[in-house]
């Protein structure tokens, strides 16, 4: 008991004195956590807003749709609805395939369900606004009608036939917005399509007026819900059946790149994480070392020395990761439903999903202090009080190479030789900066039809919308993890080389020179990262993209890298700046104190 | 005839520590002329201002008040990019604590201020060479400061403050962290520097290092308290800022 409370009080205090880089370790970890998992919820949040739609809306176990009309298929779906398994039916109904125009001239095809103005105990879409279905007035689809920007009492040009819009509903019947038609005209393929529902007789007359194609729809509820492939099986005729297991994984499609985006991003901002609080780490190495000194000459035992060193990162991890996984949980919902064809919010993150975050915020603190801790476990007492600073390995060859270029290149090459694995990290945080950014170049690069009339980018396709809006977000949040990653990684190292630096200042080097060096010490490490930066996300991308894609032009990726690398001398200016101006003769008594 | 004015001339100066009822007077209105070749040894009790003022006059840090000159050149008002260029080619420090860079050589840690001024590296080289042989350390020009003993590091240290040819040397205890026969070591290069004409001031507790000096200055309290010269001193003409004609001078063939 007593050591938790010597643990818990040594790591309060010394989160205390650095609340800066505890605050960065809590955002990186809270970053990367809450991207991993949003990206693991969406199938589970998607299937659980399905389940909420299905349950307010009384959804069916599956839908029969024929191309066809008539009698023999009225027998044919009859017969299904008679079946033993079924306990329960709505229809057979029609639907009728149309175009729709809104007042601002914006036009998508669109599929009308014949429905009584009294829904029956099946499939009863659930009214969020308005009213149901009148004579002479339409209901539309939620995603649908958002999509076209339309509210209830607008007017809608259905065929050619002006309608008003009586309400606005949801169902569970169909996949979402824009996968409402689930078969084509005549039982092919279907394109882009809206839902709205109208009263039966008004869909008949819209038929008929201009000989629109029409399908039939049976709605069926199973006595075992869960048996529908069984049932499907048993039942072989020649019309398509799709079960709610099968519309609940069509909600996915609009999601199919999101979630690789949100996963493979997480990896990248934990990547980006661990390179920063490991500098961080390192920066403290020698402040750890005599901390550890001072517990072993007061008798701690190498358990507890590695526990108090560590609890603080996980500590602070594990706090990050919680908050992470609440950000997560309540982004996903609009994440999850980026067409509002669906309602309901969502239950928290999964075990699956909660265990993997925490894995990954444990990752990033073990990864970052782990060194540092051994180093100063590993340590002698007497050594470790003394506090010994780091000792640079010479390279003679790098200082006769240095000596031969202009003063602040001679000390940025040296600083960078100082630490070449902080060296290492900043190379590698830049690519991983730079692959984003070509990610989000590659996403922003492929065509994509609209989902308006004749593929029309009147209304915009919402997938491709999607992806880019989460591939942007990714994207912030690496550039803002590399910007704190930059700041740090420059200012550690003119703290590490704050000697030096002095040194240098009386031997004439100016203010300039040295901030310039330090700049330099930053720059030359991520000019191999920017470049490598790009092959990589292009790599990443043809990794995870199903079919032809089309790469951005050279000069967007060359921009990217170059971009990178001008905002990075621009983010090492002013820690270089201040580090360089610090009076000297305060530094030189530091150092030989 | 005009008299040659001093390689340093201070005039009133005044440095404050802190602020409010914290506030320290580390130097407190001190008047200093140092005529070209002298040694001056500066001694006092710790916490005197001693190094403050050293600090001052090789503009490290700035006054409160006063005038520092340098060769007749006013330096408390110079920026800071000036004063850089300065220390570059008039100032040489010697520090107690040696202040080496770790990760270089003896060799490359006296090149390190030829290259700063623009030499070209054969030529740096080249001075660090001949300047590492005149402390008797040519055979350990090579070797890390790690590997060097303090006299060692103190002897390189020394050579790297001469390798401009400065205008004159301060010297900070530059026998605090060495042992007797280290000291001495020491003192037999200031000496041959007194000899050659360089301009040094030294502040240090040890009276063997005063008693090398030309003039000797007590400080108490952020003040002079006794000015002594003991041994005639020299009043050479001063050469512009930023070629001594000291030691280095001498050995390298540099013109005044």
């Amino acid at each position: 008991m007593g050591s938790i409370v010597l643990v818990a009080r040594l790591v309060l205090a010394d989160v205390r004195r650095h609340q800066v880089q505890a605050a960065m370790l809590l955002l990186a970890v809270t970053v990367a956590t809450a991207t991993m998992a949003l990206g693991l919820s969406l199938r589970g949040v998607s299937d659980a807003m399905y389940e909420q739609t299905r349950a307010a809306t009384a959804g069916p176990d599956v839908v029969a749709l024929s191309g066809d009309t008539g009698p023999a298929v009225t027998s044919a779906l009859a017969e299904l609805a008679d079946a033993p398994e079924v306990t329960a039916h709505h229809g057979p109904y029609q639907v009728v395939y149309a175009d729709l125009t809104t007042r601002g001239s914006t036009s998508s095809p669109v599929v009308v369900q014949g429905f009584a103005e009294t829904p029956g105990p099946l499939n009863r879409p659930l009214v969020t606004s308005g009213r149901w279905v009148r004579p002479g007035g339409a209901v539309l689809e939620r995603g649908f009608a958002t999509a076209l920007g339309v509210g209830v009492g607008d007017h809608v040009t259905i065929a050619g036939r002006s309608y008003p819009v009586a309400g606005i509903a949801v169902t569970a019947a169909t996949s979402i917005y824009p996968w409402a038609a689930q078969i084509g005209p005549y039982g092919g393929p279907s394109d882009y399509t809206g839902l709205a529902w109208m009263t039966r007789a008004d869909a008949r007359a819209l038929a008929s007026s201009r000989d629109l194609p029409v399908t039939t729809a049976l709605d069926l509820k199973l006595r075992d819900p869960a048996a529908t492939e069984s049932f499907i099986d048993a039942h072989r005729v020649p019309i398509t059946f799709h079960s709610w297991q099968f519309t609940a994984g069509q909600d996915m499609v609009i999601l199919r790149n999101s979630q690789p985006i949100l996963v493979v991003g997480s990896w990248l901002l934990g990547f980006l994480a661990v390179t920063g609080i490991a500098v961080l780490a390192a920066g403290r190495a020698v402040a750890q070392t005599r901390r550890a000194g001072l517990l072993k000459a007061v008798g701690a035992t190498p358990g507890l020395i590695a526990t108090v060193l560590l609890a603080e990162y996980l500590a602070l991890a594990l706090a990050g990761d919680a908050l992470g996984l609440v950000i997560a949980h309540l982004t996903a919902p609009a994440v999850a439903s980026p067409t509002a064809s669906r309602i309901g919010g969502a239950a928290g993150p999964d075990g699956a999903t909660v265990v993997a975050a925490t894995v990954l915020a444990v990752a990033v603190a073990v990864l970052s202090a782990l060194r540092p801790t051994l180093r100063a476990m590993r340590t002698a007492t007497v050594r470790a009080l003394s506090a010994p600073a780091h000792q640079p390995r010479h390279r003679p060859w790098l200082t006769a190479l240095s000596a031969l270029l202009p003063t602040p290149l001679l000390l940025g090459l040296r600083l960078t030789a100082r630490r070449p694995g902080r060296a290492v990290l900043q190379a590698c945080s830049t690519a991983t900066t730079v692959i984003g950014i070509v990610a989000l170049l590659v996403i922003g690069a492929q065509p994509e039809r609209g989902y308006g009339l004749d593929g029309s980018s009147a209304l915009p396709n919402l997938r491709g919308e999607h992806d880019r809006r989460v591939m942007l977000a990714v994207t912030v949040l690496l550039i803002a993890l590399a910007v704190v990653n930059t700041i740090t990684f420059t200012w550690t190292t003119a703290m590490e080389a704050r000697a030096n630096v002095a040194i240098a200042r009386t031997l004439g080097a100016t203010p300039s020179q040295i901030s310039l060096g330090l700049s330099t010490a930053q720059l030359l490490p991520s000019l191999p990262g920017a470049v490598a930066g790009v092959p990589l996300g292009i790599g990443l991308c043809a990794m995870f993209t199903v079919g032809k894609w089309t790469l951005p032009p050279s000069s967007w990726l060359f921009g990217a890298a170059l971009a990178t690398l001008v905002v990075t001398a621009a983010l090492t200016a002013l820690p270089a700046r201040l580090a360089a101006r610090r009076p000297v003769a305060q530094a030189l008594s530091a150092e030989s104190t | 005839m005009n008299e040659p004015s001093p390689v340093v001339d201070v005039r009133g100066l005044v440095k404050h520590h802190g602020e409010g009822q914290g506030r320290v007077r580390a130097v407190d209105a001190v008047d200093l002329e140092v005529p070209q070749g002298q040694t001056l040894a500066v001694m006092g009790p710790s916490g005197c201002g001693k190094s403050t003022l050293l600090h001052l006059l090789g503009g490290l840090e700035r006054p409160t008040g006063g005038e520092v000159r340098l060769a007749g050149r006013r330096i408390d008002t110079l920026g800071e990019p000036a004063l850089a260029r300065l220390r570059r080619r008039s100032v040489g420090f010697v520090f107690q604590a040696f202040h080496l860079v770790e990760e270089l050589s003896a060799a490359e840690n006296v090149e390190l201020p030829a290259l700063l001024a623009g030499c070209s590296r054969r030529e740096a080289r080249r001075r660090a060479g001949l300047l590492l042989e005149r402390v008797g350390l040519a055979d350990r020009a090579r070797h890390l400061p790690s590997r060097l003993s303090g006299g060692q590091r103190q002897r390189v240290a020394i050579a790297r403050a001469l390798a401009n040819d400065p205008l004159i040397v301060l010297a900070d205890e530059p026998t605090g962290n060495l042992d007797t026969a280290a000291t001495l070591e020491v003192l037999r290069i200031f000496e041959e520097l007194r000899s050659a004409g360089q301009t040094l001031v030294i502040v240090t507790h040890d009276e063997r290092v005063a008693a090398t000096a030309d003039r000797l200055i007590s400080m108490r309290d952020g003040m002079f308290v006794d000015d002594t010269r003991l041994a005639g001193a020299g009043a050479g003409p001063v050469p512009e800022a930023g070629t001594g004609t000291g030691w280095l001078g001498g050995l390298i063939g540099l013109e005044g």
